[in-house]
């Protein structure tokens, strides 16, 4: 896959914009991926020439963060919070419930790109625990049962 | 608006908002932050359409605020100037809250707070616990204004702690100076002294200079930076613009992890407001000084919070540590002189500039000055944010601020400070929290996360969880952390799993110690402590997980199936009887039951049930009334269905005899004679039963239904049984073995009632309460006058304090050294007595016994107090000096606890120092050869069903022995018994617990009838289905 000329575009705005900013790699990458939904591999060596960084700089940044993703994501992003709280309220439960109604692993996205899995450390929000957040909305005190109710309201949407 | 170039104006246009500010209008506060996950967002909507509605847009207005703080009761509002508090709030209460409270000042009761004890409402903020107990420096407006507005922030005291470095014109060295002062200390963990830090920074050459605002806020648990930069941005601006001119920087950097995106959003709104003011920029207010703010967001690293990780990652580089020196403050931000502050270090920086270090000082310890923030989660009532001066108790912070466990649960630890801290025991609470008391105790202030951890808590998994969060974050660089803590974790996830080794608790704490001294940086470093600190102060638990496969707090999947099966010392299925009750099969279910305890009919009217304390169903409404099923069907059985007894014979010719009728022996008795050894128990009082006979009185077991179930149990088995006959008197201990018994189980209980030790108890009068009891239970007459007083706090108290009623006393009054929460006894017994009519003196013992011509006129007492903990883990009870007083008695008894009578055992059969048998704990072998104990002589006073435990246990180790086999035996794993065929899933009935149907106060007090008198048929179907079957969840795999 090329990068097309209109990519392209979009991706040098971005660049330009982090001129004057000292030390933008990471900055720029979190816009790429907001734009992109994700950092496709040509794209990031687009970028590795037209910021003179080597690829392998590159790569070890995007696999060093968690929040870098390499494959395409599902249209809702689910969150499942096993920061100390949660662990203590049941989060493992939560999560074993919605890896089987989703029939993924954390990390992984269902084929019809509807959910991505994924586990976060701490949400900060653990008075809510356990707490799993579905884009950018919080869901707290769950139950087993409930986050299967929640994720079926997405399904429909 | 125009950008302010002089500090006058500034100062000229907060005058104006003051002016201007209407304080006619009420303020409904709305938390928008953490409240939104409850739907506060709809809430505002619908009330500011409401607010319309009515006509009152000009009369109240609605703020939209951060955190204000009881998380707990979300989502939180507060009217003002009333200062009326509504909690739980949902849309569809708006329209009331309009009409009533706002319209016409009526309160509406269910939104208030109420006090958990007396069920009261609390109006007002102030008057709520959780607030009134807090001292507020840095959230003091947070909650309180709209943080998206700097002019809220100006009219609240805002940029006047700036303002006054120019006003007084300060020099750089006298911020810093006033910063030393202040004795204010880095909030992130460390608790380095602030101001040395920015002098180092100062003193660097170089430059240009940086600050970053570390808002990396990654510990799980805590969540204060992000209230603070959610609630109230521009107080960390206003300190980073002081931090700035006090080293000597024009640039600051807010390094802010990607998970809080309200925070990101409120910081760039007050970044550009302040821009716009002329606050940020250059020049500011025309003071000459610049100073520009940039933010950079985490992209998902925990490592990041470290300060030489979080400089790279700023550089836009992988995130890894480096060694210090040199220090950030020499070398930073591109090699720069760096000070790098916490979010909530910087917040209170512009109040001890505003009020001066003096002020500031005022509050917290010697060494460590002002407040701290908290955040409170895990098992714990009033989850939320907690600000509280340094050197405040655990105890006020988890107990009354926070409320405490959940109803039902035991405080088991508190975690603080992530997963560099460490788990602290209730042995700790009352000490005071600051930097170094913390780390004296193996934990660490850290960024402030308290989890509270109850008995539903395991400790071993916690440490699992723990490392394998910093296994999962170590980034990889040195050896130590990379390697150590993954070989620690697959200890961990061993053990965890049932699947631990004798030497694994060992070398488990050889490899932290290694971790700890040889990582590179703070996260390898302290990783360690939540094993250190748990294998510190719950070893026991680890030794359950490895020698017994026994996880106590119910979590460790692997090693159990159900919680109450779990907890049941003899590990019943109870999931499995209780399915069969709900199917009206109640033979089978008896059969079930039967499998693992003999005495159902005994057991289901005095056993202490831990499995309802343990029953999930409880997290939800109430337990299961598991022991009351378990009661019906053994009465269920006896009445309707008659089971036959058949009548057996020995078939082996070993002999076994058994000293003690009481639970232990008659169980061992019960095992052996079922597989066919000839077995003798010798009783050395004139009926059978032990404890259960002489102790429990009979309106809690009937002798009828203890004789009944002996005789099914034991005698019909073959066991002969001989009353009357004391070994040590009547036989020698050594005879035994002359007269062809090859072994030897001693469960002879503990029936010897310890000495108050106080002048006058030898007077007639004073009774013993095992003996008062036993007296009673053998139908001996007791004569004890109109007034009784009883000494002590476990179950023989209760039992004698509630038999005393029944033989006609007026006033029975029950002294307890130390608070209802330490006593010993059944909480149910407690509550009944209580009923009866019983009164409890708490926290009073006597001290001498008054009598004129030899008859009891009462007791001398002293009041006590609660001081340190014991060795129990209870508060030890302190005489208070000068509060004696006089309690009239006509009979006291003393039951303050119960020794076993070992005097006529050999001296080859060893003690303990408490006087009781010593017994390998594994196999209940003495230190005699064929000798074995158990029951309350091994274990001192306990339980029926641990009895009943101990029982089966000797009987195996005998069995074995006599066999010839290795008496060591490998721990299993709890199974069910009863296979469920099919896998239907019932949706569990909604009902109430249903209650135990009793006999009237006025019918109790006649004489000893049973009390309890059993659940129906129909109550028992209805009970039984509102069990939760975690038997199937688990069977299944999950939920």
């Amino acid at each position: 896959m090329m990068v097309s000329q209109e990519d392209k575009e979009k991706i040098d705005k971005l660049v330009e914009k982090h001129e004057t900013d000292p030390g933008p790699l990471i900055s720029i990458l979190q816009e790429v991926q907001e734009t992109f939904g994700y950092l496709p591999k040509d794209i990031l060596i687009y970028l590795s020439r037209k910021l003179r960084i080597s690829e392998s700089k590159i790569w070890g940044i995007v696999t060093f963060y968690t929040q870098f993703y390499l494959e395409p994501r599902g249209k809702n992003t689910v969150r499942v919070c096993l920061g100390t709280a949660c662990h203590v309220k049941g989060a493992r439960k939560i999560l074993d419930r919605l890896k089987k109604i989703l029939g993924i692993q954390p990390g992984e996205t269902t084929k019809d790109l509807n959910f991505s899995l994924e586990t976060v450390r701490c949400l900060g929000t653990c008075f809510l625990a356990p707490v799993v957040m579905v884009n950018q909305d919080y869901f707290g005190k769950l139950t087993p049962d409930r986050i299967e109710k929640i994720i079926n309201q997405y399904r429909k949407d | 608006m125009a950008k302010f170039s002089k500090i006058e104006e500034l100062e000229a246009y907060r005058e104006y908002l003051l002016e201007k500010r209407c304080t006619e209008k009420k303020r409904v506060r709305i938390c928008m932050t953490g409240c939104r996950a409850f739907g506060a967002q709809e809430i505002k909507d619908k009330l500011i359409e409401e607010i319309e509605a009515s006509g009152l847009s000009k009369k109240v207005e609605v703020v939209p605020t951060g955190c204000q703080g009881f998380c707990a009761r979300a989502p939180v509002m507060v009217i003002d100037p009333d200062d009326i508090f509504y909690q739980q709030v949902t849309p569809s209460d708006v329209k009331e809250i309009v009409s009533q409270t706002l319209v016409k000042g009526k309160l509406i009761e269910r939104l208030l707070y109420k006090e958990p004890l007396s069920n009261k409402p609390i109006p007002h903020t102030a008057d709520v616990p959780f607030y009134k107990e807090q001292v507020k420096i840095v959230l003091r407006r947070c909650g309180k204004i709209d943080p998206t507005r700097i002019d809220d922030y100006l009219i609240n005291e805002g940029y006047r702690g700036f303002e006054r470095i120019f006003k007084e014109k300060f020099s750089s060295q006298r911020v810093i100076d006033e910063i030393k002062a202040s004795g204010l200390r880095g909030r992130g963990g460390a608790g380095f002294p602030t101001g040395l830090k920015w002098q180092f920074t100062k003193d660097s050459s170089g430059t240009p200079k940086f600050i970053i605002c570390n808002a990396d806020e990654g510990d799980p648990g805590a969540f204060m930076d992000r209230a603070i930069l959610e609630g109230d941005p521009h107080s960390v601006i206003e300190g980073m613009l002081i931090a700035g001119y006090a080293i000597g920087a024009r640039e600051g950097y807010v390094y802010v992890r990607a998970e809080y995106p309200i925070a990101v959003e409120h910081l760039k709104v007050a970044l550009s407001q302040a821009r716009e003011y002329g606050i940020i920029g250059e020049n500011i207010l025309g003071t000459g000084f610049s100073f520009n703010i940039r933010i950079k967001q985490g992209a998902g690293a925990f490592v990041c919070g470290e300060e030489t990780a979080l400089i790279a990652s700023v550089e836009g580089r992988r995130g890894m540590p480096r060694p210090r020196p040199p220090f950030p403050a020499q070398s930073g931000l591109w090699g720069k002189p760096t000070c790098i502050n916490n979010v909530e270090t910087l917040a209170n920086i512009p109040y001890i500039m505003l009020k001066g270090a003096k002020e500031f000082a005022k509050l917290g310890t010697r060494d460590s000055k002002g407040t701290k923030i908290f955040a409170l989660a895990g098992k714990v009532k009033n989850t939320g944010l907690v600000e509280v001066p340094i050197g405040t108790s655990l105890r006020k912070v988890v107990f009354d601020i926070g409320g405490g466990p959940p109803a039902g649960r035991k405080f088991k630890a508190v975690q603080i400070g992530g997963p560099s801290g460490g788990c602290v025991p209730e042995r700790y609470l009352d000490l005071p929290i600051d930097y170094d008391s913390l780390k004296k105790i193996g934990a660490i202030m850290g960024s402030g996360g308290m989890v509270v951890m109850d008995d539903n808590t395991c400790m071993v998994d916690i440490a699992r969880f723990f490392l394998e969060f910093v296994q999962d974050e170590s980034c990889g660089k040195c050896v130590p952390c990379r390697v150590g803590t993954k070989r620690m974790l697959e200890i961990l996830v061993r053990i965890t799993r049932g699947e631990g080794k004798p030497e694994d608790i060992q070398l488990l704490e050889e490899l932290a110690r290694v971790v700890k001294s040889a990582s590179l940086c703070g996260l390898g470093q302290t990783a360690p402590n939540p094993v250190l600190s748990t294998l510190a102060y719950f070893k026991d638990e680890y030794r359950a997980h490895v020698e017994d496969k026994f996880c106590p707090a119910c979590s460790c999947e692997n090693l159990f199936v159900s919680p109450c099966q779990n907890v049941c010392p003899v590990g019943i299925d109870i999931p499995g009887y209780i399915e069969l009750i709900s199917q009206e099969k109640f033979s089978e279910a008896l059969e079930v039951i039967k499998k693992r305890n003999p005495f159902p009919a005994i057991c289901g009217r005095v056993c202490h049930h831990p499995c309802e304390l343990k029953c999930r169903r409880g997290e939800i409404d109430e337990p299961v009334a598991i022991n009351a099923l378990k009661r019906f069907v053994s009465d269920y059985a006896r009445e309707k269905i008659k089971p036959r007894v058949h009548l057996s014979t020995p078939s082996k010719k070993e002999k076994i005899a058994i000293i003690g009728s009481g639970p232990a022996g008659l169980t061992c008795a019960h095992y052996l004679a079922r597989w066919g050894y000839s077995v003798t128990i010798f009783e050395a009082l004139p009926a059978t039963g032990g404890m259960l006979r002489v102790g429990i009185p009979d309106y809690r077991l009937p002798k009828s239904i203890l004789e009944e179930e002996i005789f099914s149990s034991v005698e019909s088995l073959g066991v002969s049984i001989k009353t009357g006959v004391k070994i040590g008197k009547d036989i020698t201990f050594n005879e035994l073995f002359n007269l062809g018994y090859s072994c030897i189980f001693i469960a002879v209980g503990c029936h010897v009632s310890r000495k108050l030790n106080i002048p006058g108890e030898e007077i007639k009068g004073v009774l013993d309460g095992v003996a008062f009891l036993k007296a009673i239970n053998l139908g001996q007459h007791q004569k004890l006058g109109s007034k009784v007083v009883v000494v002590g706090g476990g179950n023989v108290a209760i039992d004698a304090a509630r038999s005393a009623l029944r033989l006609g006393t007026d006033e029975v009054i029950i002294l307890y050294r130390r608070s209802p929460q330490e006593m010993p006894a059944i909480e149910s017994e407690v509550e009944a007595a209580k009923h009866e009519g019983v009164k409890f003196h708490y926290l009073a013992t006597p001290i001498k016994i008054l009598s004129s011509n030899g008859k009891i006129k009462g007791l001398e007492c002293v009041r006590m107090r609660l001081g340190g903990y014991d060795e129990s883990g209870r508060r030890r009870p302190v005489p208070i000096p000068g509060s004696e007083f006089f309690l009239s008695a006509d009979s006291i008894i003393s039951a303050i606890g119960q020794m076993a009578d070992t005097s006529f055992l050999p001296s080859s059969v060893k003690k303990t120092d408490w006087g009781t048998i010593w017994v390998n704990p594994g196999t209940l072998a003495t230190s005699k050869e064929g000798v074995f104990a158990g029951g309350d002589a091994v274990s001192g006073p306990a339980t029926v069903i641990e009895a009943i435990a101990s029982g089966e246990k000797a009987a195996i180790s005998i069995d074995r022995y006599l066999k010839g086999e290795p008496l060591e035996r490998l721990p299993e794993v709890r199974k069910k018994y009863f296979e469920l065929t099919d896998l239907i899933e019932v949706e569990p009935s909604p009902e109430k617990r249903v209650k135990m149907p009793c006999l009237s106060l006025k019918e109790r007090k006649k004489g000893f009838k049973e009390i309890e008198l059993g659940l129906s048929k129909e109550e028992a179907l209805k009970e039984a289905k509102r069990c939760l079957r975690c038997d199937i969840e688990k069977m299944r795999g999950g939920s």
